[in-house]
């Protein structure tokens, strides 16, 4: 007997018991919409995150005090980077384009009786450049309020948007820590950056921060948390980086363990990329564990099935059939089984992924290699679980199968 | 005239341990080709296990087995699959027949693990329709059908790779006595033209009707060569 054969009498036995074929198949089907979902928005949410990092800036490298090592053993952090230190990276690091100092913390705003704890950044003008932002209205901190302390700030759209309500803020006075401060400018939405809302931020010059609102904390000068730099084109990014270790090892006078990180987006994108990919491999892996239900649900069925059909494999044994005519035609309904659960539980899967990316910034990421592998798999869990019930009906006896009545 | 059926000194044990019945006791018997027998006995003296031996569904316990010049009792598992499907027709009185396909498919089956073509599958199953007289009746399901068609379709699907011989335990055990006319006028037929039938029954009526009695008792063939007229002696134990 060939396999069109056997095809075809498997088909003819699926489809005659259609409720059961179909509870049969749902194990298999809700096993693989999930492998493929799970694994569709993991890559999504991996390329959403990479394209976010990419929205930081061009060629944008950054600067945190600690050392990596630190960074993982405190949670408080030295206060050894300054603002000097930037300055000599922008005067001495050939390979940079722009450096923004930043030193940023969660200060309370008030605004015509409305109160908010939001992101208030002390920064300079390059911070504009570097990270790509753009001013909707007024303008951007400049070189005279850094020179002057003034007391201006700068709303992130959102920001704006709580307290004005769409009036322009422009000449009015907010306070934050309860010193007041003149809105001059306002930018444009940048959207969120791993769940974090960037325009819900205040910009303040970076010397009145230190001198207004935080006070300096360091004894090397005017302390930051954060530089960003940009790299003047994508190839110089390994150099920059270099070279800024260097000069600021040289300026800290470093022996041992650096006390500050240098990063490039692509060490922050691979580690995002572990992160990610460590969730994806998590949700694949439960995922994984329902196509084994599945598998175990086909089993239960085929063996209930052999049991049923005794009669029926001792007549076939009776004309002719060999253990190995019964022993493919069970195993072939198993994997038929397991095999169009798997196919459609892929449209379902897609289904999920298109209705996930809908309704959430995630991207559809219908990955071929997640289907190809989930009917694999697929068809793989049929034959192994069908192994055995496949066995039972092949070796039963052909007399006590048709007494069987 | 040559023989189809030949059992030297069969016998047939169940059971290991304690109880052990011994079904067959010592059968020796010829069938010829063209012949048409009857086995009668009581129940339980081991017409059914002779029957499958003969089927070449069971093993004889010791003894030779010929079938068609073949020695059956030493092949394996796989070979006697083949020599079911190729030289045997087995008719039950259950039918037996697969409840979601049509009479046609169900006479196929036999040639579908022969491995003869469609085209082929189809006529030839047709043909073997026709002459159980169903050819009214190809597209209907076991359900669609009267026990007596059914086991018409049977005895079809019995006759359909043109077995040596036709084996067919009470087959008109679940019949009426009109219907189990209809049946034996069949299988006279095919003997008529050609075809070597065996059949065990408990009807003297059935009986009757076949050219050779063989008479069991108790795991053994009492008589080997009854003829019809005999019959009332057999009923009478
Ligand atoms: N699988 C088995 N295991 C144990 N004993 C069996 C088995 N099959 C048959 N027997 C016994 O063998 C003996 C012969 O049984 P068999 O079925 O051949 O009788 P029979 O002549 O066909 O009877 P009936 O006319 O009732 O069909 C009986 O005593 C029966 O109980
Ligand atoms: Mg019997």
């Amino acid at each position: 007997m060939d396999w069109l054969e056997s095809g075809n009498m498997a088909v003819k036995t699926l489809t005659s018991n259609k409720l059961r074929t179909g509870l049969t198949m749902l194990g298999m089907i809700i096993g693989n919409a999930s492998v493929i979902a799970m694994i569709g928005i993991g890559q999504g949410a991996q390329r959403l995150a990479s394209e976010q990092f990419e929205s930081l800036g061009p060629n944008v490298l950054f600067v945190t005090p600690g050392s990596q090592g630190a960074r993982q053993r405190t949670t408080f952090l030295p206060r050894n980077l300054v603002w000097d230190d930037a300055k000599a990276i922008a005067a001495q690091v050939p390979s940079v384009a722009s450096v923004a100092p930043q030193r940023q913390s969660q200060l309370s705003i008030t605004y015509g009786g409305k109160n908010r704890t939001t992101l208030v950044m002390g920064t300079a003008p390059e911070y504009l450049v570097v990270r790509d932002f753009d001013v909707a209205k007024g303008r951007f901190i400049n070189n005279v309020d850094l020179e002057r302390n003034t007391r201006v700030a700068i709303l992130g759209s959102e920001v704006a948007e709580q307290f004005f309500e769409g009036k322009d803020p422009i000449g009015s006075k907010i306070r934050i820590r309860n010193i007041s401060f003149e809105v001059v400018g306002v930018l444009q939405p940048k959207g969120s950056f791993l769940g974090n809302n960037q325009d819900d931020a205040v910009y303040i010059p970076l010397t009145t921060s230190a001198t207004s609102l935080t006070g300096r904390t360091s004894p090397f000068g005017l302390d930051l948390t954060f530089i960003s730099i940009s790299a003047i084109n994508e190839a110089s990014i390994p150099a920059a980086e270099f070279q800024i270790t260097n000069l600021l090892r040289r300026r800290h006078k470093i022996i041992n363990e650096d006390d500050f990180t240098v990063q490039t987006q692509k060490d922050i994108l691979r580690i995002v990329g572990t992160i990610t990919g460590g969730l994806t491999a998590l949700l694949a892996a439960i995922a994984a564990v329902s196509l084994l239900v599945g598998g175990i649900g086909i089993m239960n069925i085929m063996l209930v099935s052999v049991s049923e059909r005794t009669q029926e494999i001792g007549l076939r044994k009776a004309i002719g059939a060999s253990e190995q005519d019964i022993l493919m035609q069970f195993m072939i309904e198993a994997v038929m089984l397991s095999a169009a659960g798997g196919i459609v539980g892929t449209g379902v899967g897609i289904g999920g992924i298109l209705l996930v990316a809908a309704f959430s910034p995630l991207q559809a990421v219908v990955s071929p290699l997640a289907i190809t592998l989930a009917v694999t798999v697929s068809g793989t869990i049929g034959l192994v679980f069908g192994v055995f019930p496949a066995r039972q009906a092949a070796r039963l006896d052909p007399i006590v199968a048709l007494r069987s009545a | 005239m040559s023989t189809i059926v030949q059992l030297q000194s069969i016998t047939k044990v169940y059971g290991i341990g304690d109880i052990i019945v011994n079904a067959l006791s010592g059968v020796d018997l010829t069938v010829n080709a063209g012949e048409y027998c009857s086995i009668m006995g009581t129940s339980g003296s081991g017409k059914s296990t002779m029957m499958n031996i003969i089927g070449c569904l069971d093993r004889p316990t010791a003894g030779r087995y010929y079938l068609d010049g073949i020695e059956v009792d030493t092949l394996a598992d796989n070979e006697l699959a083949r020599i079911r499907n190729q030289k045997l027709g087995f008719v039950f009185q259950q039918f037996h027949l697969l409840s979601q396909l049509t009479a046609w498919e169900n006479v196929m089956l036999p040639m579908i693990y022969a491995g003869v073509p469609v085209q082929e599958r189809r006529d030839r199953a047709r043909e073997a329709l026709v002459r159980v007289g169903l050819e009214q009746r190809l597209q209907n399901k076991p359900t669609q059908l009267s026990g007596g068609q059914q086991q018409r379709v049977a005895i079809a699907r019995a006759i359909v790779n043109r077995p040596v011989v036709l084996l067919a335990d009470e087959p008109t055990g679940a019949l009426d006595s009109t219907t189990t006319e209809e049946i034996l006028d069949i299988f006279g037929e095919l003997n008529a033209s050609g075809m070597t039938v065996v059949m065990v029954t408990h009807e003297a009526d059935v009986a009757r009707r076949t050219h050779r009695i063989i008479w069991f008792k108790d795991g053994k063939v009492l008589e080997s060569n009854l003829s019809p007229k005999d019959v009332a002696l057999v009923s009478a134990g």
